[in-house]
C-alpha cells in the first residue's frame, strides 16, 4: 500500500483512537457515575446489546436523509444553475434563501407535522431544507467562478449555451458543488433527527434515545448518538466518493512525490 | 480644654461608627446573607401550575421564616431532572413518580421525601364529540411523550381495553394538543390538571377523559418531592424546614379564597410563561383535589403507594427488579 494511502487510512483511525481514549480517562479519573456519563466500551456494549432495536430505526433515518438528500440536492442544483443564468431573477430571490435559513430548523418541524403528517414526508421536507441552501450558494459560486476565456472560447467554436454549460460551465464548477454537497450530506442527518423529535409514529432513533435518557441509560444514549454520527460519516464518505470518481482529473493533476534514488 | 473637647469629639465619633456599624450588620440585607439556600429544580423545562405551591412558599414568606432562600431552576429537557440532583445541579426537585425506581435501578441515589399528589388522574384524553372510549380504541392513534410514566402506564390501558401495543399506533412528539386539534392523533395522554385546561382552552368543551380507574391505571401519586441521599444526609435539618414551609405555603394556596391569588403570584413570577392565566386557573382548581389524602393529609407516602409503582414498572419491563419499599422513599422529614 502506497504510504500516501497509509497515512489516509492511518490518520482517521488514529484520531478516534485518540477521541476515544480521552473519554475513558475523563469518565475513570474524574469517577463520573455511570448514569452520568459511561466509558466508550460500555457505550459501544450497548450498541451491541440494542442492536436489534437499533438496526430498523437507523433504517428508517436512513430512508429519511436519502430521499431528503436526493430532494434538497436536486433542489439547490437546479436553483443554482437557475440563478446563475438570470441575475435579476438572482436578486429577487437570494435574499429569501438566506432568510429561509434564518428560520430555526428545530423551530421549522412542529408546523410540517401539522401539515404533512409524521411519517416521511415532513422529515423529508426537513432534510430538503438544511441540504439544499448550501448546494444552491456553492454552485452559484462554481459557475460565477468559471474562466470567461473558456466560455468566451466555446462560443466562438459555435457552441450552444447548452452545450457550453455542459461542457465547461458544469464540469468547471464541480469542485464547489461537491462541497455543497458533503455539507449537506453532514447535515442530512441532523434535519431528519429533528424532523423524528417533532414527532414519529411508532418509535424513531430520535425517540428511542429520549427514551433512552429517561431510563438514565447514559450507555444507551451515548451509544445511539455514536450510531447517528457513524450514519452523519457514512453519508459524508459516500459523497467523497462519488467525487473521487467523478472528478478523475482531480487526483490525476497533482504529481505524485518520489523518493529520489542515489 | 481644646484637648479635651478634642477627646471628646473623638470619642463621639468612634461611638457613632460602633452604633452603624451595628446596626449595618442587623439589617434585612444582612440577615438575607444567614438564609440557607435551596436551589429547587422543576421536572419540566418550562414553569406551569404545579409550580404554585413554591411560588408561594417565597411570595407569602414561608421559606424565609424557616430560614431558607429558595430558588427554581429549570432542567434542560424532560428528562434530565433526576440528574440535577446526582450532579448537584439542584438541591431538592419535582418529580414523576416512576424517575424513583428508574434511578434506583440504574444505581442513582435518589430518594422520594413526600408526594406532592395522591392520586392517580393521568389517562387518555379525546376531543368532546369524538364519541371516541376505549372500546373503540383499536386502530387509533395514541400520542405518548415518550416519557417512563406514560410508557408505564398505557400498557395498563391496554390491558383494560383487552388490547396490546400492536392495537394502537402510538405517536410520539413534541406537542400533544397541537396534534389533537389537527387530527392527526385520536387521543393524547396527560394528567386531568394538563389534558383538561388544554383542550377546553383550545375548543370551548371539556375533552372526553379516561383517567385513573376508568383507564385500567393503578392508583399510585404522579409526582413526588426527591432529593440525592448525600444531600439528604448532610442537610436533614434544611430539608425539614423545606417541607415545613411547603406545607404551610400547599395549604395556603388550597384554600378556596387564596387560590386567585396564589395563581396571580405565579402569573407575575412567570409573565412570559407557556399557559395563560385562565389555563393556569382551571390547572390549579383540577390539581387541589389531587393534594391530600383520604384523612386529609398532604405529603405522606405508604410502602403500598411504591410497592405498587415498582410491581406496576416491571411488568411493563422497565425495570427488572422491584426493590423494598424504603429503597425509593422515606417520611423522615415531614414536617
Amino acid at each position: 500500500m502506497r504510504r500516501e494511502n497509509r497515512r489516509m487510512i492511518f490518520g482517521p483511525i488514529m484520531s478516534i483512537v485518540l477521541l476515544m481514549v480521552t473519554w475513558h480517562l475523563i469518565v475513570v479519573l474524574g469517577n463520573v457515575a455511570p448514569y452520568i456519563a459511561p466509558r466508550p466500551l460500555d457505550a459501544l456494549a450497548s450498541i451491541r446489546d440494542n442492536w436489534h432495536h437499533l438496526w430498523p430505526l437507523l433504517l428508517a433515518t436512513f430512508r429519511e436523509t436519502l430521499f431528503g438528500f436526493l430532494v434538497g440536492a436536486s433542489l439547490g442544483i437546479a436553483l443554482g444553475v437557475w440563478l446563475a443564468k438570470a441575475p435579476f431573477t438572482r436578486r429577487v430571490i437570494y435574499p429569501l434563501l438566506v432568510v429561509s435559513q434564518a428560520i430555526p430548523v428545530i423551530a421549522l418541524a412542529p408546523p410540517l407535522v401539522l401539515l404533512l403528517g409524521f411519517n416521511l414526508a415532513p422529515k423529508i421536507v426537513v432534510v430538503a431544507w438544511v441540504v439544499f441552501f448550501p448546494v444552491t450558494v456553492n454552485v452559484l459560486d462554481g459557475l460565477a467562478g468559471v474562466d470567461g476565456d473558456y466560455v468566451t472560447l466555446a462560443r466562438s467554436y459555435g457552441a450552444s449555451s447548452w452545450r457550453t454549460f455542459w461542457v465547461i460551465e458544469a464540469p468547471a464548477s464541480l469542485g464547489n458543488l461537491f462541497t455543497g454537497l458533503k455539507i449537506g450530506a453532514t447535515y442530512a442527518v441532523t434535519g431528519a433527527i429533528i424532523g423524528e423529535l417533532a414527532a414519529s409514529s411508532g418509535t424513531s432513533l430520535a425517540m428511542f434515545q429520549h427514551a433512552q435518557s429517561a431510563q438514565l441509560d447514559a450507555a444507551g444514549v451515548y451509544g445511539t448518538t455514536l450510531v447517528m454520527t457513524a450514519l452523519g460519516i457514512a453519508w459524508f464518505s459516500a459523497v467523497v466518493l462519488v467525487e473521487f470518481f467523478t472528478m478523475p482529473w482531480k487526483r490525476r493533476s497533482t504529481a505524485r512525490r518520489k523518493s529520489v534514488r542515489p | 480644654m481644646r484637648r479635651f473637647s478634642a477627646r471628646l469629639s473623638l470619642a463621639v465619633v468612634m461611638t457613632a461608627s460602633s452604633i452603624v456599624t451595628v446596626a449595618a450588620t442587623s439589617t434585612p440585607a444582612g440577615a438575607a446573607n444567614k438564609l440557607t439556600k435551596v436551589r429547587f429544580a422543576y421536572v419540566w423545562p418550562s414553569p406551569d401550575a404545579l409550580l404554585i405551591p413554591i411560588v408561594a412558599a417565597q411570595k407569602e414568606g414561608f421559606f424565609k421564616d424557616q430560614g431558607l432562600k429558595v430558588s427554581i431552576v429549570f432542567p434542560p429537557s424532560t428528562s434530565t431532572t433526576v440528574q440535577m440532583l446526582t450532579t448537584k445541579d439542584a438541591d431538592v426537585a419535582l418529580l414523576t413518580t416512576s424517575d424513583i425506581p428508574v434511578a434506583v435501578a440504574a444505581g442513582a441515589p435518589i430518594v422520594s421525601i413526600a408526594n406532592y399528589s395522591m392520586k392517580n388522574n393521568w389517562g387518555l384524553f379525546a376531543k368532546n364529540g369524538s364519541g371516541l372510549s376505549l372500546k373503540n380504541l383499536k386502530g387509533k392513534k395514541v400520542f405518548s411523550w415518550g416519557d417512563n410514566w406514560t410508557s408505564a402506564m398505557l400498557p395498563f390501558v391496554l390491558k383494560k381495553a383487552g388490547l396490546t401495543n400492536r392495537d394502537i399506533e402510538i405517536v410520539t412528539g413534541a406537542d400533544d394538543n397541537a396534534l389533537l386539534m389537527a387530527g392527526k392523533v385520536d387521543f393524547t395522554t396527560n394528567t386531568t390538571n394538563y389534558g383538561i385546561p388544554g383542550i377546553l382552552g383550545a375548543t370551548g368543551k371539556k375533552p372526553i377523559a379516561i383517567t385513573g380507574k376508568k383507564a385500567g391505571v393503578p392508583d399510585v401519586p404522579v409526582w413526588v418531592y426527591g432529593v440525592a441521599r448525600p444531600y439528604a444526609k448532610k442537610h436533614q435539618e434544611t430539608l425539614i424546614k423545606f417541607l415545613t414551609a411547603l406545607h404551610h405555603a400547599t395549604m395556603w394556596a388550597m384554600e378556596t379564597g387564596n387560590q386567585g391569588k396564589a395563581v396571580r403570584y405565579f402569573d407575575k413570577a412567570y409573565p412570559n410563561g407557556y399557559y395563560s392565566h385562565a389555563y393556569n386557573v382551571r390547572a390549579w382548581k383540577l390539581t387541589v383535589p389531587l393534594l391530600t389524602d383520604k384523612t386529609g393529609d398532604l405529603f405522606m407516602q405508604t410502602k403500598k403507594q411504591w410497592r405498587d409503582m415498582a410491581d406496576a414498572m416491571v411488568s411493563v419491563k422497565q425495570i427488572k427488579k422491584a426493590e423494598k419499599p424504603e429503597q425509593y422513599f422515606t417520611n423522615s422529614y415531614l414536617p
